[in-house]
Protein backbone atom coordinates (compact mmCIF):
# COMPACT_ATOMS: atom_id res chain seq x y z
CA UNK A 1 0.00 0.00 0.00
CA UNK A 2 1.56 2.88 -1.14
CA UNK A 3 1.86 5.91 1.57
CA UNK A 4 0.42 9.73 0.47
CA UNK A 5 2.75 12.53 0.68
CA UNK A 6 0.88 15.35 -0.23
CA UNK A 7 -3.09 16.16 -0.04
CA UNK A 8 -5.27 18.97 -1.10
CA UNK A 9 -8.23 18.76 1.28
CA UNK A 10 -10.61 21.29 -0.79
CA UNK A 11 -8.32 24.01 -1.27
CA UNK A 12 -9.89 26.89 -3.43
CA UNK A 13 -8.92 30.82 -4.16
CA UNK A 14 -10.80 33.53 -5.84
CA UNK A 15 -8.60 36.35 -6.58
CA UNK A 16 -11.19 39.54 -6.50
CA UNK A 17 -13.95 37.47 -7.77
CA UNK A 18 -12.07 35.38 -10.20
CA UNK A 19 -12.14 32.06 -9.53
CA UNK A 20 -8.90 31.10 -9.99
CA UNK A 21 -9.05 27.45 -8.52
CA UNK A 22 -12.41 25.73 -7.47
CA UNK A 23 -11.96 23.85 -4.19
CA UNK A 24 -10.00 21.04 -5.10
CA UNK A 25 -8.65 17.72 -3.25
CA UNK A 26 -5.96 15.52 -4.69
CA UNK A 27 -3.86 13.06 -2.83
CA UNK A 28 -0.55 12.45 -4.23
CA UNK A 29 1.64 8.93 -4.02
CA UNK A 30 5.38 8.71 -2.41
CA UNK A 31 7.72 8.47 -5.38
CA UNK A 32 5.30 9.29 -8.34
CA UNK A 33 5.35 11.39 -11.22
CA UNK A 34 2.05 13.11 -11.49
CA UNK A 35 1.10 15.52 -14.68
CA UNK A 36 -1.18 18.24 -14.72
CA UNK A 37 -2.92 18.96 -17.59
CA UNK A 38 -5.33 22.14 -18.55
CA UNK A 39 -6.09 25.05 -20.60
CA UNK A 40 -4.09 28.82 -19.98
CA UNK A 41 -5.50 30.27 -16.67
CA UNK A 42 -7.19 27.41 -15.24
CA UNK A 43 -5.75 27.63 -12.07
CA UNK A 44 -2.68 25.25 -12.27
CA UNK A 45 -0.18 27.97 -11.42
CA UNK A 46 -2.20 28.86 -8.67
CA UNK A 47 -2.50 25.50 -7.31
CA UNK A 48 1.31 25.12 -7.20
CA UNK A 49 1.63 28.31 -5.01
CA UNK A 50 -1.00 27.22 -3.13
CA UNK A 51 0.91 23.87 -2.29
CA UNK A 52 3.81 25.93 -2.22
CA UNK A 53 2.52 28.49 0.35
CA UNK A 54 2.82 31.45 -1.82
CA UNK A 55 -0.82 32.24 -1.52
CA UNK A 56 -2.84 31.01 1.17
CA UNK A 57 -6.44 29.18 -0.28
CA UNK A 58 -9.68 30.70 1.21
CA UNK A 59 -10.55 27.26 2.60
CA UNK A 60 -9.02 23.47 2.94
CA UNK A 61 -5.84 22.23 3.70
CA UNK A 62 -2.66 21.70 2.21
CA UNK A 63 -1.13 18.22 4.00
CA UNK A 64 1.97 17.21 3.86
CA UNK A 65 3.46 13.52 5.00
CA UNK A 66 0.34 14.26 7.25
CA UNK A 67 1.02 17.49 8.87
CA UNK A 68 -0.59 20.76 7.81
CA UNK A 69 1.60 22.95 5.64
CA UNK A 70 -1.32 25.04 4.57
CA UNK A 71 0.15 28.69 3.55
CA UNK A 72 3.74 27.94 4.87
CA UNK A 73 6.72 28.10 2.69
CA UNK A 74 10.13 25.86 2.94
CA UNK A 75 8.51 22.45 2.29
CA UNK A 76 8.73 22.06 -0.93
CA UNK A 77 10.96 22.20 -4.42
CA UNK A 78 9.51 24.70 -6.54
CA UNK A 79 10.88 25.42 -10.39
CA UNK A 80 9.09 27.28 -13.20
CA UNK A 81 8.99 28.30 -16.51
CA UNK A 82 11.73 31.18 -16.07
CA UNK A 83 14.53 29.65 -14.78
CA UNK A 84 15.54 32.31 -11.76
CA UNK A 85 19.34 31.81 -12.04
CA UNK A 86 21.10 34.80 -10.59
CA UNK A 87 23.74 36.00 -13.27
CA UNK A 88 25.87 37.04 -10.59
CA UNK A 89 26.53 33.55 -9.56
CA UNK A 90 28.22 30.91 -11.18
CA UNK A 91 26.23 27.63 -11.96
CA UNK A 92 27.87 25.92 -8.44
CA UNK A 93 26.49 28.53 -5.94
CA UNK A 94 23.31 28.52 -8.27
CA UNK A 95 22.50 25.64 -7.59
CA UNK A 96 23.39 25.95 -3.64
CA UNK A 97 20.98 29.18 -4.00
CA UNK A 98 18.11 27.76 -2.04
CA UNK A 99 20.47 26.50 0.99
CA UNK A 100 22.05 30.05 0.66
CA UNK A 101 18.75 31.78 1.31
CA UNK A 102 18.04 29.72 4.67
CA UNK A 103 21.40 29.51 6.25
CA UNK A 104 25.36 29.33 5.24
CA UNK A 105 26.56 27.02 2.33
CA UNK A 106 28.84 24.64 3.80
CA UNK A 107 31.72 22.61 1.57
CA UNK A 108 29.07 19.71 1.70
CA UNK A 109 26.69 21.72 0.28
CA UNK A 110 29.04 22.34 -2.40
CA UNK A 111 30.26 19.15 -2.52
CA UNK A 112 27.12 17.91 -3.04
CA UNK A 113 26.45 20.57 -5.33
CA UNK A 114 29.02 19.93 -7.94
CA UNK A 115 28.54 16.39 -7.68
CA UNK A 116 24.98 16.24 -8.85
CA UNK A 117 26.24 18.85 -11.48
CA UNK A 118 28.75 16.27 -12.78
CA UNK A 119 26.64 13.18 -12.75
CA UNK A 120 24.02 15.19 -14.93
CA UNK A 121 26.12 16.51 -17.27
CA UNK A 122 26.99 20.04 -15.94
CA UNK A 123 30.31 19.62 -14.57
CA UNK A 124 32.40 21.56 -17.14
CA UNK A 125 30.61 24.29 -16.34
CA UNK A 126 30.50 24.59 -12.83
CA UNK A 127 32.07 27.78 -13.02
CA UNK A 128 30.30 29.18 -15.98
CA UNK A 129 27.97 32.38 -14.80
CA UNK A 130 24.81 31.41 -16.56
CA UNK A 131 24.64 33.83 -19.36
CA UNK A 132 26.96 31.68 -20.78
CA UNK A 133 24.48 28.92 -20.72
CA UNK A 134 22.04 27.35 -23.21
CA UNK A 135 18.26 27.46 -22.47
CA UNK A 136 18.07 24.15 -22.00
CA UNK A 137 21.42 23.87 -19.64
CA UNK A 138 20.25 26.73 -17.66
CA UNK A 139 16.94 24.15 -16.43
CA UNK A 140 19.01 21.60 -15.65
CA UNK A 141 20.73 23.90 -13.33
CA UNK A 142 17.48 25.26 -12.24
CA UNK A 143 16.06 21.92 -11.54
CA UNK A 144 19.33 20.84 -9.71
CA UNK A 145 18.93 23.84 -7.73
CA UNK A 146 15.44 22.25 -6.82
CA UNK A 147 17.16 18.78 -6.08
CA UNK A 148 19.78 19.82 -3.22
CA UNK A 149 16.67 21.23 -1.57
CA UNK A 150 16.22 17.55 -0.62
CA UNK A 151 13.00 18.36 -0.15
CA UNK A 152 10.41 15.20 -1.23
CA UNK A 153 7.75 17.09 -3.24
CA UNK A 154 9.12 18.97 -6.35
CA UNK A 155 6.86 21.48 -7.93
CA UNK A 156 7.27 21.80 -11.91
CA UNK A 157 5.64 24.81 -13.16
CA UNK A 158 5.64 24.04 -17.08
CA UNK A 159 9.83 23.77 -16.61
CA UNK A 160 10.51 23.14 -20.41
CA UNK A 161 7.46 25.42 -21.71
CA UNK A 162 10.04 28.00 -23.50
CA UNK A 163 12.46 25.56 -25.05
CA UNK A 164 11.90 24.17 -28.89
CA UNK A 165 10.81 20.56 -29.23
CA UNK A 166 14.44 18.78 -29.95
CA UNK A 167 16.26 20.13 -26.58
CA UNK A 168 12.70 19.65 -24.42
CA UNK A 169 12.75 15.86 -25.46
CA UNK A 170 16.18 15.31 -24.57
CA UNK A 171 15.23 17.26 -21.00
CA UNK A 172 12.27 14.90 -20.51
CA UNK A 173 14.26 11.98 -20.93
CA UNK A 174 16.81 14.02 -18.67
CA UNK A 175 14.32 14.77 -15.94
CA UNK A 176 12.65 10.93 -16.09
CA UNK A 177 16.63 9.92 -15.77
CA UNK A 178 17.42 12.35 -12.27
CA UNK A 179 13.36 11.06 -11.33
CA UNK A 180 14.15 7.41 -11.56
CA UNK A 181 17.75 7.97 -9.70
CA UNK A 182 16.57 10.54 -6.44
CA UNK A 183 12.90 8.78 -5.95
CA UNK A 184 11.33 11.89 -5.65
CA UNK A 185 8.00 12.80 -5.72
CA UNK A 186 7.04 15.00 -8.84
CA UNK A 187 4.14 17.47 -9.00
CA UNK A 188 4.69 18.47 -13.37
CA UNK A 189 2.36 21.19 -15.29
CA UNK A 190 2.41 21.40 -18.29
CA UNK A 191 -0.16 22.21 -21.15
CA UNK A 192 1.87 19.88 -23.51
CA UNK A 193 -0.22 16.41 -23.80
CA UNK A 194 2.42 14.71 -25.11
CA UNK A 195 4.53 15.53 -22.55
CA UNK A 196 2.72 14.74 -19.98
CA UNK A 197 1.95 11.18 -21.27
CA UNK A 198 6.04 10.89 -21.61
CA UNK A 199 6.66 11.37 -18.54
CA UNK A 200 3.89 10.58 -15.80
CA UNK A 201 2.42 7.87 -13.93
CA UNK A 202 -1.00 9.39 -13.24
CA UNK A 203 -2.77 12.64 -14.89
CA UNK A 204 -4.66 14.88 -13.38
CA UNK A 205 -6.73 16.75 -16.06
CA UNK A 206 -7.85 19.99 -15.34
CA UNK A 207 -11.42 22.29 -16.88
CA UNK A 208 -11.29 25.78 -18.34
CA UNK A 209 -11.75 28.56 -16.06
CA UNK A 210 -12.95 28.55 -13.30
CA UNK A 211 -10.31 25.18 -12.61
CA UNK A 212 -11.50 21.91 -11.20
CA UNK A 213 -10.01 18.77 -11.90
CA UNK A 214 -12.34 16.74 -14.43
CA UNK A 215 -10.45 13.50 -14.55
CA UNK A 216 -7.36 11.44 -12.90
CA UNK A 217 -5.90 8.61 -15.55
CA UNK A 218 -3.35 5.96 -14.67
CA UNK A 219 -1.20 6.07 -17.01
CA UNK A 220 -0.25 2.46 -18.25
CA UNK A 221 3.32 2.82 -20.45
CA UNK A 222 5.75 0.93 -19.08
CA UNK A 223 9.25 2.46 -18.29
CA UNK A 224 11.77 3.13 -19.27
CA UNK A 225 10.45 5.27 -21.58
CA UNK A 226 11.91 6.61 -25.24
CA UNK A 227 11.08 7.97 -28.18
CA UNK A 228 9.38 4.89 -29.28
CA UNK A 229 7.29 5.58 -26.77
CA UNK A 230 5.53 8.09 -28.71
CA UNK A 231 4.53 5.44 -31.19
CA UNK A 232 2.93 3.18 -28.65
CA UNK A 233 -0.91 2.33 -29.33
CA UNK A 234 -1.25 3.04 -25.60
CA UNK A 235 0.75 6.63 -25.97
CA UNK A 236 -2.08 7.25 -28.79
CA UNK A 237 -5.03 6.18 -26.89
CA UNK A 238 -4.57 7.90 -23.98
CA UNK A 239 -3.35 10.91 -25.67
CA UNK A 240 -6.97 11.02 -27.58
CA UNK A 241 -8.70 10.88 -23.87
CA UNK A 242 -6.75 13.85 -22.80
CA UNK A 243 -7.53 15.98 -25.51
CA UNK A 244 -11.07 14.91 -25.56
CA UNK A 245 -11.48 15.94 -22.02
CA UNK A 246 -9.16 19.00 -22.64
CA UNK A 247 -11.37 20.18 -25.75
CA UNK A 248 -14.85 19.10 -24.28
CA UNK A 249 -16.21 16.07 -25.96
CA UNK A 250 -15.24 12.33 -24.53
CA UNK A 251 -12.90 10.35 -26.14
CA UNK B 1 41.21 41.07 -24.58
CA UNK B 2 43.52 43.10 -25.79
CA UNK B 3 41.93 45.12 -28.30
CA UNK B 4 39.07 45.71 -25.85
CA UNK B 5 42.09 47.03 -23.37
CA UNK B 6 42.45 49.41 -26.28
CA UNK B 7 39.33 50.35 -26.92
CA UNK B 8 38.58 50.84 -23.36
CA UNK B 9 41.54 52.86 -22.04
CA UNK B 10 43.29 53.95 -25.19
CA UNK B 11 39.95 55.78 -27.31
CA UNK B 12 39.03 57.84 -23.87
CA UNK B 13 42.65 58.74 -23.87
CA UNK B 14 42.86 59.92 -27.30
CA UNK B 15 39.58 61.74 -27.02
CA UNK B 16 41.01 63.85 -24.17
CA UNK B 17 44.30 64.50 -26.27
CA UNK B 18 42.41 65.35 -29.07
CA UNK B 19 40.47 68.49 -26.84
CA UNK B 20 43.96 69.19 -25.89
CA UNK B 21 44.91 69.54 -29.47
CA UNK B 22 41.59 71.54 -30.65
CA UNK B 23 42.15 74.09 -27.88
CA UNK B 24 45.68 74.36 -28.78
CA UNK B 25 44.43 74.89 -32.74
CA UNK B 26 41.67 77.48 -31.73
CA UNK B 27 44.46 79.99 -29.63
CA UNK B 28 47.32 79.24 -31.98
CA UNK B 29 44.33 79.57 -35.31
CA UNK B 30 42.32 82.54 -33.82
CA UNK B 31 45.15 84.67 -32.24
CA UNK B 32 43.32 84.31 -29.31
CA UNK B 33 44.86 86.78 -26.31
CA UNK B 34 46.66 84.99 -23.53
CA UNK B 35 45.09 86.76 -20.67
CA UNK B 36 41.79 85.35 -22.46
CA UNK B 37 42.98 81.81 -23.18
CA UNK B 38 46.67 80.42 -22.39
CA UNK B 39 47.82 77.52 -24.66
CA UNK B 40 47.38 74.15 -23.31
CA UNK B 41 50.85 73.75 -22.50
CA UNK B 42 50.92 77.33 -20.42
CA UNK B 43 48.26 75.86 -18.72
CA UNK B 44 50.17 72.67 -17.92
CA UNK B 45 53.21 74.60 -16.62
CA UNK B 46 51.38 76.92 -14.23
CA UNK B 47 50.21 74.09 -12.64
CA UNK B 48 53.43 71.78 -12.60
CA UNK B 49 55.56 74.94 -11.58
CA UNK B 50 53.19 75.75 -8.45
CA UNK B 51 52.77 72.17 -7.61
CA UNK B 52 53.95 72.32 -3.93
CA UNK B 53 51.91 75.37 -3.34
CA UNK B 54 48.67 72.79 -5.39
CA UNK B 55 49.17 69.79 -4.14
CA UNK B 56 47.99 70.55 -0.07
CA UNK B 57 45.15 72.30 -1.51
CA UNK B 58 44.37 69.22 -4.02
CA UNK B 59 44.52 66.84 -0.99
CA UNK B 60 42.14 69.11 1.25
CA UNK B 61 39.66 69.29 -2.34
CA UNK B 62 40.20 65.26 -2.36
CA UNK B 63 39.48 64.90 1.47
CA UNK B 64 36.38 67.02 0.92
CA UNK B 65 35.50 65.27 -1.59
CA UNK B 66 35.92 61.73 -0.34
CA UNK B 67 34.10 62.15 2.76
CA UNK B 68 31.54 64.07 1.58
CA UNK B 69 30.87 61.31 -1.11
CA UNK B 70 31.24 57.80 0.93
CA UNK B 71 28.70 60.06 3.46
CA UNK B 72 26.16 60.81 0.85
CA UNK B 73 26.15 57.36 -0.98
CA UNK B 74 25.84 55.19 2.15
CA UNK B 75 22.85 58.04 3.40
CA UNK B 76 21.22 57.56 -0.41
CA UNK B 77 21.79 54.04 -0.21
CA UNK B 78 19.93 53.54 2.74
CA UNK B 79 17.35 56.19 1.94
CA UNK B 80 16.70 54.02 -1.01
CA UNK B 81 16.14 51.04 0.82
CA UNK B 82 14.18 52.35 3.50
CA UNK B 83 11.85 54.15 0.80
CA UNK B 84 11.57 50.82 -1.21
CA UNK B 85 10.79 49.04 2.03
CA UNK B 86 7.77 51.33 3.83
CA UNK B 87 5.46 52.71 1.52
CA UNK B 88 4.92 55.83 3.97
CA UNK B 89 8.46 56.87 4.68
CA UNK B 90 8.99 56.85 0.61
CA UNK B 91 5.30 58.98 0.18
CA UNK B 92 6.60 61.29 3.49
CA UNK B 93 10.14 61.82 1.98
CA UNK B 94 10.36 61.58 -0.92
CA UNK B 95 8.91 65.14 -2.00
CA UNK B 96 11.23 66.65 0.35
CA UNK B 97 14.60 64.75 -1.29
CA UNK B 98 12.74 66.73 -4.58
CA UNK B 99 12.89 69.91 -2.92
CA UNK B 100 16.49 69.22 -1.46
CA UNK B 101 17.43 68.88 -5.15
CA UNK B 102 15.35 72.13 -6.51
CA UNK B 103 17.67 74.17 -4.01
CA UNK B 104 20.20 75.51 -5.86
CA UNK B 105 23.19 74.45 -4.73
CA UNK B 106 25.18 77.92 -4.65
CA UNK B 107 22.42 79.67 -2.54
CA UNK B 108 22.54 76.97 0.02
CA UNK B 109 26.34 77.51 0.71
CA UNK B 110 25.96 80.75 2.56
CA UNK B 111 23.28 78.90 4.63
CA UNK B 112 25.32 76.22 5.56
CA UNK B 113 28.11 78.93 6.49
CA UNK B 114 25.52 80.80 8.68
CA UNK B 115 24.64 77.21 10.14
CA UNK B 116 28.18 75.31 10.07
CA UNK B 117 30.80 77.84 10.46
CA UNK B 118 33.63 78.38 8.09
CA UNK B 119 36.25 74.78 7.80
CA UNK B 120 35.53 71.25 6.50
CA UNK B 121 31.61 70.67 7.35
CA UNK B 122 29.96 73.05 5.07
CA UNK B 123 31.99 71.25 1.86
CA UNK B 124 31.17 67.15 3.20
CA UNK B 125 27.63 68.78 3.28
CA UNK B 126 27.34 70.34 -0.22
CA UNK B 127 29.14 67.12 -1.50
CA UNK B 128 26.47 64.90 0.58
CA UNK B 129 23.82 66.99 -0.67
CA UNK B 130 24.38 66.59 -4.03
CA UNK B 131 25.88 62.50 -4.05
CA UNK B 132 23.25 61.16 -1.99
CA UNK B 133 19.94 61.95 -4.84
CA UNK B 134 21.27 60.15 -7.43
CA UNK B 135 22.09 57.24 -5.37
CA UNK B 136 18.51 57.56 -3.52
CA UNK B 137 16.60 57.68 -6.91
CA UNK B 138 18.95 54.54 -8.27
CA UNK B 139 18.64 52.08 -5.49
CA UNK B 140 14.65 53.00 -5.37
CA UNK B 141 13.95 52.05 -9.14
CA UNK B 142 16.46 48.87 -8.69
CA UNK B 143 14.71 47.09 -6.03
CA UNK B 144 11.54 48.06 -7.22
CA UNK B 145 12.58 46.06 -10.35
CA UNK B 146 13.71 43.16 -9.19
CA UNK B 147 11.81 40.04 -10.68
CA UNK B 148 8.81 39.13 -8.50
CA UNK B 149 8.85 35.94 -9.49
CA UNK B 150 12.80 35.63 -8.05
CA UNK B 151 12.08 37.07 -4.74
CA UNK B 152 8.27 34.37 -4.84
CA UNK B 153 10.88 31.24 -5.26
CA UNK B 154 13.25 33.27 -2.28
CA UNK B 155 9.65 32.93 0.04
CA UNK B 156 8.96 28.92 -1.33
CA UNK B 157 12.36 27.96 -0.11
CA UNK B 158 11.85 29.66 3.34
CA UNK B 159 14.17 32.86 3.13
CA UNK B 160 13.97 35.19 5.75
CA UNK B 161 13.76 39.14 4.43
CA UNK B 162 17.29 39.79 5.14
CA UNK B 163 18.63 37.07 3.31
CA UNK B 164 16.27 37.80 0.56
CA UNK B 165 17.20 41.69 0.55
CA UNK B 166 21.00 40.66 0.75
CA UNK B 167 21.25 37.50 -1.59
CA UNK B 168 18.48 38.13 -3.99
CA UNK B 169 17.36 42.19 -4.21
CA UNK B 170 20.85 43.88 -3.37
CA UNK B 171 23.12 42.17 -5.94
CA UNK B 172 19.70 42.19 -8.64
CA UNK B 173 20.17 45.86 -8.35
CA UNK B 174 23.55 46.66 -9.02
CA UNK B 175 23.50 47.79 -11.88
CA UNK B 176 21.28 51.02 -11.37
CA UNK B 177 22.98 51.53 -7.60
CA UNK B 178 26.42 51.41 -9.89
CA UNK B 179 24.87 54.26 -12.29
CA UNK B 180 23.88 56.50 -8.97
CA UNK B 181 27.30 55.90 -7.60
CA UNK B 182 28.39 57.10 -11.01
CA UNK B 183 26.39 60.18 -11.45
CA UNK B 184 27.37 60.99 -7.86
CA UNK B 185 31.39 60.70 -8.49
CA UNK B 186 31.10 63.15 -11.43
CA UNK B 187 29.24 65.86 -9.58
CA UNK B 188 31.10 65.25 -6.03
CA UNK B 189 33.96 67.58 -6.87
CA UNK B 190 31.45 70.37 -7.98
CA UNK B 191 29.74 70.34 -4.22
CA UNK B 192 33.38 70.47 -2.86
CA UNK B 193 34.60 73.58 -5.25
CA UNK B 194 31.42 75.50 -4.83
CA UNK B 195 31.72 74.81 -0.78
CA UNK B 196 35.07 75.87 -0.94
CA UNK B 197 33.89 79.24 -2.72
CA UNK B 198 31.38 79.60 -0.03
CA UNK B 199 33.14 79.14 2.92
CA UNK B 200 36.46 79.23 2.75
CA UNK B 201 38.26 81.32 4.77
CA UNK B 202 41.88 80.16 4.63
CA UNK B 203 43.33 77.85 1.35
CA UNK B 204 41.27 76.03 -0.75
CA UNK B 205 41.36 75.28 -4.33
CA UNK B 206 38.75 77.22 -5.55
CA UNK B 207 40.22 80.06 -3.40
CA UNK B 208 43.49 79.75 -5.26
CA UNK B 209 41.71 80.20 -8.63
CA UNK B 210 39.55 83.30 -7.59
CA UNK B 211 43.20 84.74 -6.43
CA UNK B 212 44.54 83.65 -9.94
CA UNK B 213 41.79 85.15 -11.31
CA UNK B 214 42.45 88.56 -9.73
CA UNK B 215 45.69 88.98 -10.01
CA UNK B 216 45.05 88.30 -14.13
CA UNK B 217 47.11 85.17 -14.29
CA UNK B 218 44.50 83.66 -16.73
CA UNK B 219 46.93 80.75 -17.17
CA UNK B 220 47.02 79.31 -13.55
CA UNK B 221 42.83 79.83 -13.68
CA UNK B 222 42.89 77.36 -16.39
CA UNK B 223 45.33 75.17 -14.31
CA UNK B 224 43.57 75.00 -11.56
CA UNK B 225 40.24 74.12 -13.26
CA UNK B 226 41.83 71.05 -15.52
CA UNK B 227 43.26 70.30 -12.16
CA UNK B 228 39.74 70.19 -10.62
CA UNK B 229 38.44 68.31 -13.51
CA UNK B 230 41.31 65.54 -12.95
CA UNK B 231 40.17 65.24 -9.82
CA UNK B 232 36.41 64.34 -10.39
CA UNK B 233 37.48 62.19 -13.29
CA UNK B 234 39.65 60.41 -11.21
CA UNK B 235 37.11 59.41 -8.95
CA UNK B 236 34.45 58.58 -11.18
CA UNK B 237 36.76 56.13 -12.76
CA UNK B 238 37.75 54.88 -9.17
CA UNK B 239 34.03 53.97 -9.09
CA UNK B 240 33.85 52.84 -12.69
CA UNK B 241 36.73 50.36 -11.06
CA UNK B 242 35.15 49.34 -8.30
CA UNK B 243 31.72 48.55 -10.26
CA UNK B 244 34.16 46.22 -13.20
CA UNK B 245 35.36 44.18 -9.75
CA UNK B 246 32.44 43.74 -8.40
CA UNK B 247 30.37 42.16 -11.19
CA UNK B 248 32.80 40.28 -12.55
CA UNK B 249 29.54 38.19 -13.97
CA UNK B 250 28.82 41.25 -16.20
CA UNK B 251 32.03 40.72 -18.49
CA UNK B 252 33.31 36.65 -18.17
CA UNK B 253 31.63 33.85 -19.32
CA UNK B 254 33.63 31.59 -16.31
CA UNK B 255 34.42 32.90 -12.83
CA UNK B 256 37.95 33.58 -12.91
CA UNK B 257 38.73 31.94 -8.95
CA UNK B 258 35.99 30.68 -5.99
CA UNK B 259 34.42 33.35 -4.88
CA UNK B 260 33.25 33.52 -1.00
CA UNK B 261 32.11 36.50 0.92
CA UNK B 262 30.52 37.03 4.01
CA UNK B 263 27.22 34.68 4.69
CA UNK B 264 28.45 32.07 2.47
CA UNK B 265 31.05 31.38 4.77
CA UNK B 266 34.23 29.21 4.24
CA UNK B 267 37.71 30.62 4.20
CA UNK B 268 39.90 31.77 0.93
N1 LIG C 1 -2.03 36.96 -7.83
C1 LIG C 1 -3.14 36.98 -8.61
N2 LIG C 1 -4.00 38.01 -8.55
C2 LIG C 1 -5.10 38.04 -9.32
N3 LIG C 1 -5.43 37.08 -10.18
C3 LIG C 1 -4.62 36.03 -10.30
C4 LIG C 1 -3.42 35.91 -9.53
N4 LIG C 1 -2.82 34.75 -9.84
C5 LIG C 1 -3.59 34.17 -10.79
N5 LIG C 1 -4.67 34.93 -11.05
C6 LIG C 1 -5.75 34.58 -11.99
O1 LIG C 1 -6.17 33.30 -11.68
C7 LIG C 1 -6.43 32.55 -12.85
C8 LIG C 1 -5.61 31.29 -12.85
O2 LIG C 1 -4.26 31.65 -13.06
P1 LIG C 1 -3.07 30.58 -13.05
O3 LIG C 1 -3.15 29.77 -11.83
O4 LIG C 1 -1.82 31.30 -13.31
O5 LIG C 1 -3.46 29.68 -14.32
P2 LIG C 1 -2.58 28.64 -15.15
O6 LIG C 1 -1.28 28.44 -14.46
O7 LIG C 1 -3.42 27.41 -15.20
O8 LIG C 1 -2.40 29.21 -16.52
C9 LIG C 1 -6.16 33.47 -14.01
O9 LIG C 1 -7.37 34.04 -14.43
C10 LIG C 1 -5.26 34.51 -13.42
O10 LIG C 1 -5.42 35.73 -14.09
MG1 LIG D 1 0.67 28.85 -15.11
Amino acid sequence: MPTTLLELRGVGKVFGGTVALSATSLAIEEGSFVAIVGPSGCGKSTMFNIIAGLVAPDGGDVVLRGATITATTGHVGYMLQKDLLVPWRTVEDNITMATRLTRRVTDEDRAEARRVARQYGLGEFLRHYPSALSGGMRQRVAFMRTLVTHHELLLLDEPFGALDAQTRLEMQEWLLQVWKDTGRTVLFITHDVDESIFLSDRIVVMSPRPGRVVADLANPLARPRGIHTLLEPDFIALKAKVLGLLHGGAA
Amino acid sequence: MRRRVLLNVGVPILSLVLVLVVWQLIVVGFHVASYIAPRPREAITSVTSQWSTLWPLILGTIRETIYGYVIGAALGFVLGVVMAKIAIVQRLVYPVILVSQAVPVIALAPVLVIILGFGIVPKIVIVTWIVFFPVTVNVLDGLGHVDPDLKNLARVYGASRWRTFVQIEVPASTTPLFSGLKIGAIYAVTGAIIGELAASEGNSLALYQEHANSNLNTAAVYGTTMVMTLIGIAWFLLVVGLEIWSTPWQRRTVARRRWRRGSDGGAG
